[in-house]
């Protein structure tokens, strides 16, 4: 290669880069253009546009509360797991000296994470205080209630639970292991099934969002159906013809996506009071979950993603109908 | 340029739009296609901007056989060639300067590039005082002038147009005839569709004529 086609292979390569940058901007500003315009065009029309917003907002709504209301559930059942202990009663012709010795044989169970040592004379006085019949009980001549053991297992999943009171029950000086896990376990199968129920309204509820973006960017293809025949009658590539569309959906994705949070913490707002009152009346405490910074975001994004989807449906269907006559 | 080898094309498998076309348009040259509306003039404008394909033969563009083109490429064959159609196409809801604009953005030009190139292409067909305009504020002719700019504002080596001074009267399409010969005369490759065979008279370039599908008759420039 002489020297001359060098200079000129070498010009030649740089020039292409530079059309390439320049293409590149070029399609950056044009991406720039689409998202203000479908932004502008959503505008334009702000009763229609806010319907839509409005439909997918209360598509969202419902899925969305209810997972909220499971994950404070989840917590809830994480707290009940921490708590879950067994309650060894000791025989009653077992003394003091003895029950701290049979308390430290449990403790050396492998099973056993921690135990307390409730004598006899503890639990009157817990009973006592938890019934208010100082009087009555006072009045007894002696203690009727046996020592008892609160042990804290290892594993506090069902299974190991009911095995380790099994063993428990055969340590010499305990008379009888108590637990009560089956309401704990009813609670844990009834989260399973509104997981499941919140799954599968999330998926039916995800399809109407879709559908309703799909439907309405449909109806704004439909209207551009001229400019589509322009465009790539002088040779627009699909990407193009798409990209508008693409935003308009995203938009209206967005926007319902912010509309339902604000139901959600409207919602949430009002429901509080009433939900914190009637807790109190049952003795406990309990608040409403509300949406923190990485639920709003996974919100917001997958609403979003949602409104481009239906509109990558809605606008694919259509630019094969679309053929410039 | 452009080559015609043996083309047919049926519709719906029965009519016959267009038989055993055989023809070539030498780089540079201005052709008229004339004929009955009817003839096949459309058709055969339609397989060259590859919104059909040839039934038979090849249609060869640029040494091209654009009937094997993938569907992915046309977008980008389209590029390469400037249509002029008989209602304009241009879209109401934009100004002049958006419509001419069109091409170049849909090729991803620059904006700064753009507009130097818009400018200019308004300026050829002396519009460039209208650039603010809507589409529906200008006359007929001007709107075919605006159709033409934005035709020719990304160079292309090719001009098709397809009836340009059909609703014109003769004067305008004096006027309209004269900017394709001037883009002719800058080495554009032209071909005008039109039935308006007093004015393709007084032009003086090649003429293929169509009767029924067929090519009938090729007169040479005289």
């Amino acid at each position: 290669m002489s020297r001359q086609e060098v200079r000129e292979t070498r010009r030649g390569a740089r020039s292409q880069r530079t059309r390439t940058s320049s293409r590149l901007r070029g399609w950056g500003h044009h991406h720039r253009a689409m998202c203000l315009d479908s932004a502008r065009r959503l505008i334009r029309y702000p009763v229609g546009s806010l319907l839509t917003m409005l439909a997918i907002a209360i598509a969202l709504v419902l899925p969305a509360a209810l997972w909220l209301t499971l994950d404070s559930a989840r917590l809830l059942d994480a707290e009940l797991n921490e708590s879950a202990t067994l309650t060894a009663y000791l025989a009653s012709d077992v003394d003091e000296a003895q029950a701290v010795r049979v308390n430290e044989a449990l403790q050396a169970h492998s099973a056993v994470a921690a135990t307390r040592l409730i004598t006899a004379a503890e639990g009157m006085a817990e009973f006592q205080q938890a019934l208010g019949l100082t009087d009555a009980l006072s009045r007894l001549d002696d203690n009727p209630l046996p020592a008892s053991v609160v042990v804290t297992p290892r594993d506090a999943s069902p299974e190991a639970v009911s095995v380790l009171a099994g063993e428990l029950e055969a340590v010499t000086g305990v008379a009888d292991v108590r637990l009560d896990l089956a309401w704990l376990e009813r609670l844990r199968r009834l989260a399973e099934l509104g997981q499941r129920l919140t799954l599968a309204l999330g998926v039916l509820f995800g399809l109407g969002v879709l559908l309703i973006v799909g439907n309405t960017v449909r109806l704004a293809v439909e209207s551009r159906r001229q400019e589509i025949e322009v465009v790539t009658l002088i040779g627009a590539t699909h990407a193009f013809v798409r990209r508008p569309f693409l935003y308009s959906g995203a938009w209206y994705g967005l926007g319902g996506g912010l509309l339902a949070w604000g139901l959600l913490t409207v919602g949430g707002e009002w429901l509080a009071t009433p939900v914190a009152t009637l807790a109190e009346s049952y003795g406990a405490r309990y608040s409403l979950p509300r949406l923190d910074a990485m639920g709003s975001a996974v919100l917001l994004f997958s609403s979003t993603l949602l409104g481009l989807l239906g509109a990558w449906i809605a606008v694919g269907r259509h630019l094969a109908e679309i053929r410039p006559r | 340029m452009i080559a015609f080898e043996h083309v047919g094309k049926r519709y719906g498998g029965r009519f016959e739009a267009l038989a055993n076309i055989d023809f070539r348009v030498r780089r540079g040259e201005m052709v008229f296609l004339t004929g009955h509306s009817g003839a096949g003039k459309s058709s055969l404008l339609r397989l060259i901007m590859r919104l059909e394909r040839p039934s038979r033969g090849r249609v060869l563009v640029a040494g091209h056989d654009i009937g094997r083109l993938h569907a992915s490429q046309v977008p980008f064959y389209r590029r390469q060639i400037g249509v002029v159609f008989q209602d304009h196409q241009l879209l109401f809801d934009r100004t002049i300067y958006a419509n001419v604009a069109l091409p170049l953005e849909i090729q991803g030009v620059e904006p700064r590039e753009a507009a130097r190139r818009v400018r200019a292409a308004l300026d050829k067909v002396g519009l460039l005082h209208r650039e603010k305009a809507l589409p529906i504020e200008l006359s007929g002719g001007e709107q075919q002038r605006v159709g033409i700019a934005r035709a020719v504002v990304n160079k292309p080596a090719l001009l098709l147009a397809d009836e340009p001074t059909g609703n014109l009267d003769p004067q305008l399409s004096a006027d309209i005839m004269q900017l394709f010969e001037d883009f002719n005369r800058i080495g554009t490759t032209v071909m005008v569709a039109s039935h308006d065979l007093a004015l393709i008279a007084r032009l003086r370039h090649r003429v293929l004529r169509l009767r029924e599908g067929r090519l009938v008759a090729d007169e040479e420039a005289a």
